[in-house]
């Protein structure tokens, strides 16, 4: 559920911002500067995306993605490497953030859940496709921005085939 | 092509190199869904998956939509999931639970065993209707080997105990990792598709030959690969960093076959003695505990990597997993990936298989996506009508037998296993159904 503004109002915060940084993460990953992207994470912070739709637990059955910041890293290490094949050529992709909402706001912890829907589009090797879904951003205040706690995808699809995923959503 | 004699198979394949129709032409494709998918033991499924009356799964033997139902008596049963009316497919979801099983174009129902049920509007059946007659239809074969499923679409053909007798081994290998001595095929599935023959994801699970290439991406400049086991500091080394050349010890790993096409490599040299993490200790304590700290120590003695139940299945003892292989045309195919719980191990231990298999097996792994883009790459390749023949004679002569385990042995990085396959393929396409 959406907070109203006024009581986005009374927690300090302002809705705008939190697009913004939404819109910010995006264009990292577009213009692959994946080590950037990587940074916006917490230390502990994590990056799910789930297999079927629902998921209640990382743990308990088969994701697409589970990454927390040291299998991240060697996620982009690997992307760097001049050898991933199944990045040669690499992928281009376009983000589309919208429907941003601020579902939680915790001042006190400094601590924000925004949700969002995106579309991805993504074209490598002659293919173009298409990724949509919701996307929950568990958010720290960090200085005057914020840390990723968490960066949950739900692709409308996550419980079909895919063709090799390389790049994160 | 179409009759398929088999003289004109033989000619497809060569001590030591098999012609690139095999993985391109429709027509084999279609033979192969009828003479080897039509009746190979075919592994559906796994017991756990229906655990209760009326549970099912749905799935594919080839292209044949087919549900494993739990039967009211206990039995699992495999049925055609194509209505006996008008042909729709019965159930649609992936997996659930009914009493009956309904048809949603005019409401036939089936019971859980197949048998016709009840049939809407019964006074418009003529006075010939036999409700008996119409029960879907069931494969005519089916066999369990500690939960594992398996079902031929033929009456007849070698038993399920000559088919599966020398994977045994491999079987009980993974199964016995278990405290309570069962595994539970119940968290969740990877699915990827590729564009690209089935048998290039066959051949690969057993292939040792590719990884410091194909998964150079994995390796790190020190020449070892990431950790990807509960409580291991670090993975395998696979190249030797100052001479940029095949680790020794991964040059010496071997593989094994031992008949129906059937094969594995031996396990893949990790620090063992160093295992160690709260959920890893954990583990090896209530293991000792169900079975003794001897045989707790031998079944933690890694002895297996990948093995392969020859034509649609595999099982992994590195990232322990169970990998369904199912062909959807001649250049697409779509691999199902089920990671394991061992029942009566600590949750914390399953936590860490289930994690680390998606770092290495989902359509979005490290390791995964590199072997899509070499078999999307051979299929482009063999494209190519200027060079008809592909190489598979590595080792070829220098196997051996192993008395000890009854089965013959070569180097991993050779090529007897791809050989191995092939036999059972030229079996299998060249007797007419």
């Amino acid at each position: 559920m959406a907070l109203a503004a006024r009581e986005l109002a009374a927690a300090g915060v302002d809705r705008a911002a939190f697009e913004d940084f939404l819109i910010h993460e995006a264009r990292l990953l577009d213009e692959r500067r994946f080590r950037d992207w990587m940074a916006l994470f917490a230390d502990d912070g994590t990056y799910w995306v789930p297999a079927v739709p629902d998921q209640k637990s990382p743990f308990e059955e088969a994701s697409l993605f589970y990454d927390d910041r040291e299998l991240m890293k060697t996620r982009v290490e690997r992307l760097e490497h001049p050898r991933i094949h199944v990045q040669t050529p690499p992928s281009r992709t376009a983000h589309i953030v919208g429907n941003v909402v601020v579902e939680e706001a915790d001042a006190a912890k400094g601590e924000y859940v925004v949700g969002s829907t995106f579309i991805m589009v993504e074209y490598r090797d002659d293919a173009q496709r298409l990724f949509a879904g919701r996307q929950r951003h568990r958010l720290r205040r960090h200085g005057d921005t914020f840390r990723i706690v968490q960066k949950r995808v739900d692709l409308i699809n996550c419980d079909g085939a895919f063709e090799a995923m390389a790049v994160p959503i | 092509m179409r009759n398929g004699h088999a003289d004109e198979i033989g000619k497809l394949v060569e001590p030591g190199r098999v012609h690139r129709r095999v993985y391109t032409d429709p027509d084999l494709f279609e033979l192969e869904m009828e003479r080897i998918f039509g009746r190979a033991w075919l592994f559906v499924g796994h017991a756990s998956q229906v655990p209760q009356p009326g549970d099912y799964i749905t799935t594919e033997l080839g292209r044949q939509p087919v549900i494993m139902v739990r039967h009211r008596d206990g039995s699992i049963q495999v049925l055609l999931n194509r209505c006996t009316h008008r042909g729709a497919k019965v159930v649609n979801e992936r997996k659930g639970h009914a009493q009956r099983l309904t048809c949603c174009y005019h409401g036939w129902s089936f019971d859980t065993d197949g048998k016709l049920a009840t049939v809407p509007v019964p006074e418009g059946c003529g006075e010939g209707f036999d409700k008996d007659a119409l029960g879907l239809a069931r494969a005519p074969r089916v066999g369990e080997y500690r939960g594992f499923v398996f079902a031929s679409l033929a009456a007849k053909g070698p038993s399920f105990e000559d088919h599966i007798g020398p994977m045994k081994g491999n079987i009980d290998d993974l199964v016995d990792r278990a405290p309570d001595g069962e595994l539970a095929l119940d968290a969740g599935m990877h699915r990827y598709v590729y564009n690209g023959n089935w048998k290039l994801q066959v051949e690969n699970v057993l292939d040792s030959y590719h990884v410091p290439f194909g998964h150079a991406s994995t390796v790190n400049k020190q020449g070892v690969q990431f950790a990807r086991r509960e409580g291991d500091q670090k993975g395998a080394t696979v190249v030797e960093a100052e001479k940029k050349q095949t680790a020794a010890s991964w040059k010496d790993r071997k593989s094994f076959i031992a008949g129906n096409g059937h094969g594995w490599t031996s396990n893949t040299t990790l620090d063992d003695g160093k295992r160690s993490s709260p959920a890893f200790d954990d583990y090896k304590r209530v293991l000792a505990e169900k079975v003794g700290a001897d045989r707790a120590a031998e079944i933690l003695t890694p002895r297996l990597h990948n093995s392969l139940i020859y034509p649609n299945m595999s099982i992994m003892g590195l990232n322990i997993h169970v990998r369904v292989i199912k062909p959807l045309a001649v250049d697409r195919t779509e691999v199902n990936i089920y990671p394991i719980r061992l029942v009566g191990a600590p949750a914390a231990m399953n936590f860490g298989n289930i994690r680390l298999l998606n770092v290495t097996h989902s359509a979005a792994s490290f390791v995964q996506t590199d072997d899509l883009e070499s078999f999307v790459r051979a299929q482009k390749g063999l494209q190519s009508h200027l060079t008809d023949w592909v190489d598979i004679s590595r080792g070829l002569g220098a196997e051996e037998p192993d008395r000890s385990i009854n089965a013959t042995r070569g180097l991993a990085t050779h090529e007897m296993v791809v050989r191995a396959q092939y036999k059972a393929w030229v079996g299998y396409m060249s007797e007419a159904a």
